[in-house]
């Protein structure tokens, strides 16, 4: 630390204002690089589209799908991709309060798929009747009992 | 647009709280008062409005008992307000404002402005925030908000281990809080509450900095974090980083203003907020038995509330759920020992410090220009040692969990740092502006005047 020698009053007064000359230079630097940024970057994980997509599930059948439900969860993705990753988290997100559970164990399950296939065959697979296709990738099976 | 609302009504309790319960109303000069009094009841009213929902809507599932609390502390804190009304501090009789002020304080309000602006585009473009947002913040708050019975969802295992169950529940809280009063998943809540936070870090940064350092210097330090490119890059994401940074921020600058008991309950709200916190809290109680052995058990009388709810949930409740830390202790003797990952991580972390920058912009260009034209003051480096030792140790702290983790240690870097050191950076930032020398003194031999006030002459003025 230095001793309390006086300074040069208009050394001072300079200093103070290239500061506040040099953050807002900082200031206008950030905006223009947020604005572009988040331009190019606009829902990377398409978030907001994921509630549309399970928009008819939650309204045309809530009462497969009760508030506290435990569902099943099956994807064509890759669970350990980026893009697996963001559909499972996004689908939990979206399906919140109701708790989602990778496989085919549970008695409703979520289908959630990145492309068109034969849902019903692939249900089957595991033991699971289709119950409704409500596209865009969602389709509800039951467990056959 | 309701769930706003009820943000705005956790901010006005707040400050109502804090200017009655607090002696920060007989602070000057006025502005850094108001300052004070809005950074502390924000953040201090989002903290226990959300310990209050966290209690009794989720634990005792019973929401409308926190809303009902809520409003009757509402209407005792503004009766009490307006019966013992603090006398208003005299002014100190300077004459307008120097022209340094009025520099400072027009590039502050330009910055903010741009700020806002930047984080604007942010909200509109990414409306669910980042990922982090919407798979552990707002997730866990989409749960915590549900009816009785399932918020406990919101740590169950099921969740996995991505959406981190075991993370403490303040922002979580405060946001479901907001959509379960207000009926509705409005976006605009997290996205507000990251601004809230914000404005108050640079609330408290420029009060408290005024209080201690003088207006100007105030000001220069509320625009230097203002124009801080990794924290505005922040705001927008709906993270917890910000709120943390405002919390550690505020424990620290109450602590410097003498304040222990609301030093220790901000603390308190920085473990509640994120696992980082709890690391704070403890290095904050540790700096504070060594520098402000006086003020240390009003520190930690102020801490309780929040390490007793902390403790409940991560032993009893978030039990089943292993931390970054709990998981890392297999092989971690081998990775203590392996010396390549300590040039990892200090290469990372110069990397990031690099970082920080926008162009050729760096935040820490002003403080060099500051600390060059007005040289450090000797009669501060108590002060300046002891929000800096806290600062250097929280960095050593989150270096040695980089050490320990068993995740992969560059995704572990790149999906973290640049956060850690936007927590860390408000810190630096006081630590430098508690130590340099005040514009008005260095140029002139008569020192400004101490613009605080003692307890006793507060609480006289009270009665």
């Amino acid at each position: 630390m230095r001793g309390a020698s006086r300074q040069d009053p208009f050394t001072v007064s300079a200093s103070v204002a290239l500061v506040a000359l040099v953050c807002l230079w900082g200031s206008f630097a950030s905006y223009g690089f947020e604005t572009a940024y988040q331009r190019q970057n606009s829902d990377p994980y398409m978030i907001s589209q994921q509630f549309v997509r399970f928009e008819p599930l939650l309204s045309t059948v809530p009462s497969a799908v009760p508030e506290d439900a435990t569902l099943g969860y099956l994807t064509d993705a890759s669970p350990a991709s980026t893009t697996g990753l963001a559909m499972t988290l996004g689908a939990q997100y979206v399906l919140a309060p109701r708790l989602i559970e990778k496989g085919a164990t549970d008695d409703r399950v979520i289908g959630n798929f990145t492309r068109p296939a034969d849902f019903a065959a692939l249900g089957q697979s595991y033991r699971l009747r289709l119950e409704r296709d409500f596209g865009n990738g969602v389709v509800l099976f039951r467990k056959e009992h | 647009m309701i769930g706003l609302v009820w943000a705005l009504e956790a901010i006005l309790l707040g400050c109502l709280l804090v200017w009655r319960f607090s002696d920060l109303p007989a602070i000057r000069p006025a502005w850094a008062r108001l300052l004070l009094i809005f950074g502390a009841g924000a953040a201090g009213g989002i903290g226990l409005v959300s310990y209050l929902f966290f209690f009794f809507g989720v634990l005792l599932g019973l929401p409308v008992a926190a809303m009902v609390l809520e409003l009757a502390l509402l209407a005792w804190a503004a009766f009490e307000v307006y019966r013992r009304q603090v006398p208003a501090v005299p002014s100190s009789g300077a004459s307008g404002r120097p022209l340094l002020f009025r520099v400072a304080g027009g590039s502050l309000f330009l910055a903010l402005v741009l700020a806002a602006s930047a984080a604007w585009t942010g909200w509109d473009a990414n409306p669910q925030g980042n990922w982090d947002a919407w798979a552990i913040w707002n997730l866990r708050a989409r749960f915590l908000a549900a009816p009785a019975g399932l918020a406990w969802r919101a740590w169950s295992p099921v969740l996995g281990a991505t959406t981190h169950a075991e993370y403490p529940l303040l922002l979580s809280s405060f946001i479901a809080r907001c959509w379960a009063f207000g009926h509705s998943f409005a976006t605009l809540v997290p996205a507000a509450t990251g601004a809230i936070f914000f404005l108050a870090l640079i609330a408290l940064a420029a009060g408290t900095i005024a209080v201690l350092r003088g207006p100007t210097l105030g000001l220069l330090a509320a625009l230097v974090l203002t124009s801080t490119p990794s924290l505005l890059h922040e705001i927008p994401a709906q993270y917890a980083d910000v709120p943390l940074a405002c919390y550690i921020a505020g424990a620290i600058a109450f602590a410097l203003l003498r304040r222990p008991a609301l030093a220790g309950i901000f603390a308190g709200f920085a473990a509640w907020t994120k696992d980082e916190g709890l690391l704070f809290l403890v290095v904050f109680l540790a700096a504070a038995a060594v520098f402000r052995r006086r003020e240390a058990l009003a520190a930690i009388a102020g801490a309780l509330p929040a390490a007793a709810i902390l403790t409940f949930f991560k032993l009893w409740l978030a039990r089943g759920n292993g931390s970054l830390l709990s998981t890392s202790l297999p092989g971690a003797a081998r990775r203590i020992f392996d010396m390549g990952r300590y040039g990892t991580v200090t290469a990372a972390f110069g990397r990031g410090f690099l970082d920080m920058a926008q162009g050729w912009y760096h935040p820490i260009l002003p403080l060099i220009v500051l600390a060059a034209a007005l040289r450090f003051d000797r009669e501060r480096r108590r002060e300046a040692a002891f929000s800096g030792a806290i600062g250097a140790t929280l960095l050593l702290g989150y270096f040695g969990v980089y050490i320990l983790t068993q995740n992969d240690l560059v995704w572990q870097l790149q999906t973290s740092l640049d956060r850690l050191l936007v927590q860390v950076w408000p810190v630096l930032v006081l630590t430098a502006f508690i130590a340099l020398r005040m514009p008005e003194t260095a140029m002139a031999a008569e020192p400004a005047p101490v613009q605080k006030v003692s307890r006793k002459a507060a609480r006289k003025a009270r009665r």
